[in-house]
């Protein structure tokens, strides 16, 4: 390959000069589908002699008989033609399915796969948007190994995490995120449809390196569709409709069985029994009446095409999903439009000019937490009806607990995002070796927010009521000695956002004596973020009406209710960045990378931080001893390189006049002036150095295997432990410094496997597989405290998570269970003291050895899962054959834990029917234990709240059509093709929840399911047509 | 070519050196702390967050009753505020994050104090002594509380402690502090005025009271007789006792003469359970209401701090403080009208029918805008019966019987109690047994026990020697290098 290239090079540089010699050779380059190729390398073997074919896959060649042409071209396999008497030829090249020729973006420059000493992964944009998935790291999913995405919620909008190469730190733990060469943050993600993505290409190791201080976490690079020169204009329409439904209903209490197992509870907890009759049939299915079928859909125009001097690749989309809880009230709505166009002003000079805009709309019900839809669905009981009369019930017996369709029914949002994104770039290639290239990009986004608090009631006692009582009088408030009424609010915001940077590189590239390689790449870069807000609440809305539901609209006499607030933040980063690359004789390469950065979120003291990365491969079957016919290729890859993480907040180095200091005079709220966080002037960037080794073959030109194997740590992690309290770090809107303190690490094995043919039968065939397997712990955690608390389990309960050291990051931690007392005589007879323990209690396991349970403390606190996956995969697999495709995308994690923490620990709360097994007398269970409203510690953290969250979904499967050419040809249409698809159609799972897909952008969070919104079954049919 | 490379990149950082300079960007809009207390304006605003931290006090409210034989712990379930159930059971543990909170926010008002004295030299204005004597009085009201708690504390004046110096601290013992406290209230109350400018200040009487009490606490009878008696007869604010005690703890009977030294509470700002320390409202309050009631006069709340039967029975049934202090849930109901139609429920971390009737939501006393943590209703930390019967008790203590019986019979007699004739140790026992009947659900009641060394008799589980102080949080002896004896028994 290197050599090919060598030759393009050099076939680039003179070509067009040399002098034709002997007879002229005139023909025509195609491809296997028979259209033209341009800009494939002609060349005489064993000479300088070559030409490039032209606009229309042309070229001409002087040569003689006997001798043997080379046709090269990236992408295609390499063809020899032995010149005869024939002055006339056509050449068909083969596709080169292996992907060793792909170019990869990596940061300032490219390079070949082959040429990789990195440990880089890429997706191309077919294979994403095939998916089907409104947001692109939904559909990177299981596509990558080492990139692990969880999903914080199914709901429409709803994000999810991507996590490079395990967790690193407690704190930030997104990949910096380049859409084109411009800064994007993981939450925006949802502007970008997956349609208009090219490639996306993750960088893993040390090389990251070259983007500094941001790129500790990983760096994504996606690549928008862009147009080729010299292509005539092609029109492309994609849509697909779709409805969605819920994976799951959980397995809840019927009325009967919840009022024949609260009767049991109550009983035991020595109070009256609450029914008399239990025959109540199956009572109200609350998550019936939640869930719904919802519709999805997408349209998309593209054009791509392009002229001598300009391509350009022009598209506009349109994307609308509901929510399966919710409908229309957890709605997302997506409206794209993209220009991207590459134009030479002048020669040597090009222009790249990439914008894409995005409109969204979004409406969200409360989920995922404590008093959401679904936590209140599940815990709704079924011996209530969802209305009385005409109005919806209340749910009087359990607290808080409120009704599910009432709740949806008063909750009104909207967000609007306005976001723009683009650069424009310049590049001046002053000759083939060297080129200037200098850009300008933006990312600016307007979000507005409304939301609409009408007064409502959900019931006595209710603590999400707004009103005074079921007639929605409204509060009274004193304010200053006057009485006023608190009525219907809207709150409103407003804000905007934006990222720009400004780079300029220089690349150099030059082969000397056809042995040296040296490649070389300088630059220096600007980047800064400027966000401001304004927020304002509005209180007595006219007729608690949402058709007034603005803050103009408010009656609030003298505005005294009214509150308003703002923000704004600045941040910057200065960088400049080297690296060097040197390749021998296409065996050996060497690669360096130097990165300077200076951050804004430092103090002068810490300010500067360098990042160096040193790279290498031997290309082993380049070797001239290397003679392995079945293996084609073979490289073995090593790095090490340090980078950083600076996203901590603003200004945290310094003490700041931002606490909260209020105390009531007169009956009045005054503000004071208190200092919010600590200062640490010498804080300073989180350091991961990692090391990496790699692994790449090829075998009979078909399977592509690559392995690698890193050790990632992650030191002087930005934290915020705990302080002493004699700091007075802790009132109102203060809180600790964050200090440099904690190391963790990761370490991992990724396996990937493709293989692909292409039957003469027709048959075309391509699977790819890969897996994962990573292991995280935290190696110190700051000095004078033994860990950093995370989760609460349960309404004021422990915390149940932590960040430990010798644990992984947000491991579970609470009692172990040994089955259940059956007998007094057991609870007698046994060892250990368990204060309290009855007949079907849980028994705990005394970790310390003490001979008592410790409730009050963590002496018998242990271990009890994890959130981390010790292995995620992802198989991809698609077939076509005569016009025939199928595909399908398996996703798998395995090893993690998930909490149980939505079910309410309230004596009338409805309950899981895992209940109905529960411990009734001596030997009825040794797993589930009895009911009781009494005091009981069953209710206490422990692995019987822990379960298995392992599971494999079949997260897209497809069988299209495409119609033969010929018959639609005749309306004019180059390609079209119908396919029924469905998404998540299968999940193979033992986790009882909703779904056991269950992320937290906080890693201390993580696996704790409140009642997560599932993602849904969605069974889509589409079109793809091309002009 | 690598040379040139070098060069380049050489080149390049020499500019970006220079270029740094666009990294010295500033935070908008707020102030630097090293940079304040340049006007009279920034000590105004200082001393407020010095006040702000005089509202956690739902944790004095809780721990002082829960604690005692006067209520238990109550809520959800037996795992709700675990920390609470715990020192109701005295099975507390140097793991107990109510406990941790108590050290944070008064360490942190001592720090906001201690940045104003650091500062104190900064500027001259008139009035600055004021600003000065009020951070000395919050200043001791913070270290009184801790003493109390903990005993032994590091005591820091003077600045903010750095971050490096933190393992150097030490504790210092408890005498040292009381010393500070007094000299801090002495030098307050000759400066402090005697009415408050608004409503809210602190005032020289309720320097006097508290000082009083650090001296009633310290056994020191005959100083506390004379702060306490001087405060009563040089009564230059007109304290006095309000008529109604029925109704002296409804939100419209706030800043009466009967308030001396109160903490004040809004119901304007909101607030969220994940930071009670941050709300400028009565967190008690709205914890204290019963369980989804859903009836006339009260509010529904989360059954916290339940009182004890023990409680309810001490009270002589003629005595109108009885109803006014516990709120006998099933009797209530029962003399309403619809009382079937009235409902409440029973939380599960215990029942005992009976609620504190004097910090407890009320239907027209609920703020804005989540009734549950923006009770309006102020903390008194120290009322006039309060120094009535402190006052009674010094003077019982250092041998005047009968200026003793005065004061007491002075707060019997606003509840038309029988006046007491007794004296000796019988007077004492009258004057500790009206304190309970006349203090409680107010978060007095443990101290009291503790410090006439009655707690043994009166608490189940109670251990003397360990238990009179509470442990100091573990994780805290960590962080400040370990190097801290906790408590003994602990």
């Amino acid at each position: 390959m290197i050599k090919r290239f060598l030759l393009l090079l050099m076939v680039l540089a003179w070509g067009n000069a040399l002098l034709a010699q002997g007879s002229v050779i005139k023909g025509v380059v195609t491809d296997d589908e028979g259209s033209p190729l341009i800009g494939v390398t002609v060349m005489k073997m064993n000479t300088t002699t070559g030409t490039i074919t032209d606009l229309s896959g042309s070229f001409s060649i002087s040569a003689s008989i006997g001798d043997v042409l080379q046709f090269s071209f990236i992408g295609y396999k390499t063809q020899l033609y032995t010149v005869g008497t024939a002055t006339e030829v056509e050449i068909n090249l083969e596709a080169d399915i292996t992907s060793l020729g792909e170019v990869v973006v990596i940061g300032y420059g490219t390079a070949t796969k082959r040429e990789l000493t990195g440990a880089t992964a890429q997706v191309k944009g077919e294979s994403l948007d095939a998916m089907n998935m409104p947001r692109v790291d939904q559909a990177l999913q299981g596509r990558m190994a080492g990139v692990n995405i969880s999903t914080n919620s199914g709901a429409p909008g709803g994000t999810a995490n991507i996590r490079i190469r395990g967790i690193g730190t407690s704190g930030a733990n997104d990949p910096l995120i380049l859409v084109d060469g411009v800064i994007y943050d993981a939450a925006g993600l949802n502007a970008l449809n997956p349609n208009d993505i090219e490639s996306v290409t993750v960088l893993k190791d040390g090389t990251a390196g070259i983007y500094g201080v941001r790129a500790a976490n990983g760096v994504i690079l996606i690549e928008t569709k862009k147009g080729a020169k010299g292509v005539k204009p092609r029109l492309e329409f994609n849509t697909f409709y779709g409805t969605q439904r819920t994976a799951r209903k959980l397995d809840m209490l019927n009325a009967r069985e919840y009022a024949i197992l609260k009767n049991e509870a109550f009983a035991a907890g020595g109070q009256p029994r609450p029914f008399n009759n239990t025959n109540l049939g199956e009572g109200t299915n609350w998550q019936d009446a939640v869930f719904q079928d919802a519709p999805i859909q997408e349209y998309n125009l593209n054009m791509t095409g392009g002229s001598e001097k300009t391509s350009y690749s022009i598209g506009g989309s349109y994307f609308a999903q509901q929510g399966i809880v919710g409908g229309p009230k957890a709605n997302f709505e997506r409206y794209n439009a993209r220009i991207n166009f590459v134009t030479e002003l002048a020669p040597k000079l090009t222009l790249t000019n990439v914008m894409l805009y995005t409109h969204e709309r979004s409406k969200t019900l409360p989920q995922g937490s404590i008093g959401s839809v679904l936590y209140n669905t599940i815990n709704a009981y079924p011996t209530e009806p969802i209305r009385v009369g005409d109005r919806f019930s209340y749910l009087d017996e359990v607290n808080d607990i409120i009704n599910p369709i009432a709740q949806m029914e008063n909750t009104f949002n909207e967000a609007f995002v306005n976001k723009l994104v683009g650069k424009e770039e310049i590049s001046y290639k002053v000759n083939q070796h060297l080129s200037f290239t200098g850009l300008a990009g933006y990312n600016f986004a307007l979000v507005d927010f409304k939301g609409f608090n009408p007064l409502v009631w959900y019931g006595p006692g209710k603590f999400a009521n707004s009103a005074r009582n079921a007639n929605l009088d409204p509060v009274m408030v004193d304010v200053g000695g006057i009485s006023i009424e608190r009525g219907a609010s809207v709150y409103e915001e407003r804000n905007t956002f934006l990222d720009y940077n400004l780079e300029a590189f220089g690349n150099y590239d030059r082969i000397f004596n056809q042995l040296h390689r040296v490649k070389g790449m300088v630059g220096v870069s600007l980047v800064g973020n400027r966000s401001t807000g304004l927020n304002g609440i509005g209180f007595n809305i006219p007729n608690n009406d949402i058709n007034f539901a603005d803050i103009s609209a408010n009656q609030a006499p003298g505005g005294f209710l009214n509150n308003a607030g703002s923000f704004q933040n600045r941040q910057r980063l200065i960088s400049a960045f080297a690296r060097a690359e040197y390749d021998y004789d296409g065996r050996y390469i060497f690669s360096a990378i130097l990165r300077r950065d200076g951050s804004s979120n430092f103090g002068p003291n810490n300010r500067i931080g360098y990042f160096p990365a040193v790279s290498g491969a031997w290309l082993i079957s380049e070797e001239s001893f290397f003679n392995v016919a079945a293996i084609d290729f073979l490289k073995l890859r090593a790095s090490y390189g340090i980078s950083g993480n600076d996203r901590i907040g603003l200004f945290r180095y310094r003490g700041l006049l931002n606490g909260s200091a209020r105390y009531v005079f007169n009956d009045l709220i005054v503000n004071g002036a208190a200092i919010g966080n600590t200062s640490n002037p010498d804080l300073q960037w989180e350091t991961t150095v990692q090391t990496n080794f790699g692994l790449d073959f090829t075998l009979f030109r078909a399977i592509d295997f690559t392995a690698n194997y890193f050790i990632k740590t992650t030191k002087d992690l930005l934290f915020q432990p705990d302080v002493s309290a004699l700091l007075g770090s802790y009132g109102p809107g203060g809180s600790p410094p964050v200090i440099n303190a904690g190391n963790v690490m990761n370490r991992g094995l990724e396996l990937e496997m493709g293989y692909s043919t292409r039957k003469k039968s027709g048959v075309n065939f391509r699977v790819d597989y890969n897996v994962t397997f990573l292991k995280n712990e935290v190696t110190r955690v700051p000095e004078g405290f033994e860990f950093i608390p995370g989760a609460p389990f349960s309404v004021g309960g422990n915390v149940a998570t932590r960040f430990e050291k010798g644990f992984p990051i947000g491991y579970f931690v609470g009692l172990q269970t040994d089955g259940i007392f059956q007998t007094a005589e057991e609870i007698a007879a046994h060892s250990v003291i368990q204060s309290g323990a009855q007949p079907g209690d849980l028994r705990f396991v005394d970790q310390n050895g003490d001979g008592i349970i410790n409730f009050g403390d963590d002496s018998d606190r242990t271990m009890i899962g994890s959130p981390i996956p010790t292995a995620i995969m992802g198989l991809n697999f698609a077939v076509d054959f005569k016009g025939f495709d199928f595909s399908a995308n398996v996703y798998a994690a395995l090893g993690q834990d998930i909490i149980r923490n939505y079910e309410r620990q309230q004596p009338f709360a409805n309950q899981l029917s895992y209940n109905i097994d529960r411990w009734t007398g001596p030997g009825t269970s040794n797993r589930v234990p009895r009911l009781t409203t009494g005091a009981t510690r069953n209710n206490v953290f422990s692995d019987f709240y822990v379960e298995d969250g392992s599971f494999a979904r079949l997260r897209n499967v497809q069988l299209g059509y495409t119609i033969p050419k010929a018959l639609t040809e005749r309306i004019g249409v180059g390609f079209f093709r119908v396919y029924v698809a469905a998404n998540n159609l299968v999940t193979l799972t033992r986790y009882q929840g909703f779904d056991p897909d269950v992320g937290a952008a906080n890693p201390l969070f993580a696996g704790v399911d409140n009642g997560i919104y599932p993602q849904a079954i969605s069974i889509m049919g589409g079109v793809n047509i091309r002009f | 070519m690598k040379n040139i490379l070098k060069t380049i990149f050489v080149l390049i950082l020499g500019t970006m050196s220079a270029c740094d300079n666009w990294l010295d960007i500033e935070p908008e809009y707020t102030q630097d702390a090293e940079n304040f207390f340049n006007t009279k304006e920034d000590f105004d605003r200082a001393i407020i967050g010095v006040y702000n931290l005089m509202q956690p006090a739902y944790l004095n409210i809780w721990i002082g009753e829960i604690a005692s034989d006067n209520s238990i712990a109550g809520g959800e379930s037996v795992t709700d505020t675990r920390g609470l159930h715990e020192i109701d059971n005295m099975t507390h543990g140097a793991v107990n994050e109510e406990l941790r909170w108590v050290m944070r926010v008064n360490y942190t008002g001592i720090a906001r104090a201690n940045y104003i004295f650091e500062n104190q030299d900064n500027l001259d204005f008139q009035g600055k002594n004021v600003i000065l004597a009020e951070a000395k009085m919050l200043r001791a009201y913070f270290y009184f509380n801790l003493v109390k708690y903990f005993g032994d504390m590091p005591l820091i004046v003077g600045r903010r402690l750095s971050i490096n110096e933190i393992i150097q601290s030490q504790r210092t013992p408890k005498a040292e502090i009381y010393a500070q406290i007094e000299s801090d209230l002495r030098a307050a109350m000759e400066v402090l005025p005697w009415t408050a400018p608004e409503a809210g200040r602190l005032t020289r009487g309720a320097a006097m009271a508290l000082l009083g009490q650090a001296l009633l606490y310290q056994n020191k009878f005959g100083e506390a007789a004379t702060v306490l008696g001087n405060l009563i007869d040089n009564n230059q604010a007109g304290y006095g006792l309000f008529a109604d005690f029925k109704t002296l703890f409804y939100v419209v009977n706030q800043n009466v003469n009967e308030d001396v030294f109160t903490i004040q509470f809004s119901g304007l700002q909101g607030g969220d359970y994940g930071c009670l320390v941050c709300l400028q409202g009565n967190a008690a309050v709205g914890f204290h209401g019963i369980r989804q009631y859903n009836g006339p006069l009260y509010a529904d709340g989360n059954s916290y701090n339940l009182p004890t039967q023990d409680l309810y029975d001490y009270f002589d049934p003629q005595d109108i403080r009885r109803d006014a202090t516990v709120l006998d849930i099933d009797a209530f109901i029962a003399k309403q009208p619809n009382a079937s139609e009235i409902t409440y429920a029973i939380g599960g971390g215990g029942h005992t029918g009976f609620y504190n009737n004097k910090y407890i939501k009320r239907l027209d006393e609920r703020g804005l805008p989540d009734d549950d943590l923006t009770s309006p209703l102020n903390y008194r930390v120290i009322r006039y019966a309060d120094v009535l019967l402190m006052a009674a008790e010094a003077f019982q203590r250092s041998g005047n019987d009968g200026r003793a019986r005065t004061e007491l019979n002075k707060v019997r007699a606003r509840v038309d109690m029988p006046a007491i004739q007794s004296s000796g140790e019988q007077l004492y026992n009258d004057i500790l047994r009206e304190r309970r009947l006349e203090l409680s659900g107010e978060g007095y009641r443990f101290w009291d026990l503790v410090r006439t060394n009655r707690a043994a008799g009166a608490i189940e589980g109670f251990v003397t020697g360990k238990h009179e102080l509470f442990p100091i949080p573990q994780v805290e002896i960590d962080l400040a290098g370990g190097n801290w004896q906790q408590n003994p028994g602990y």
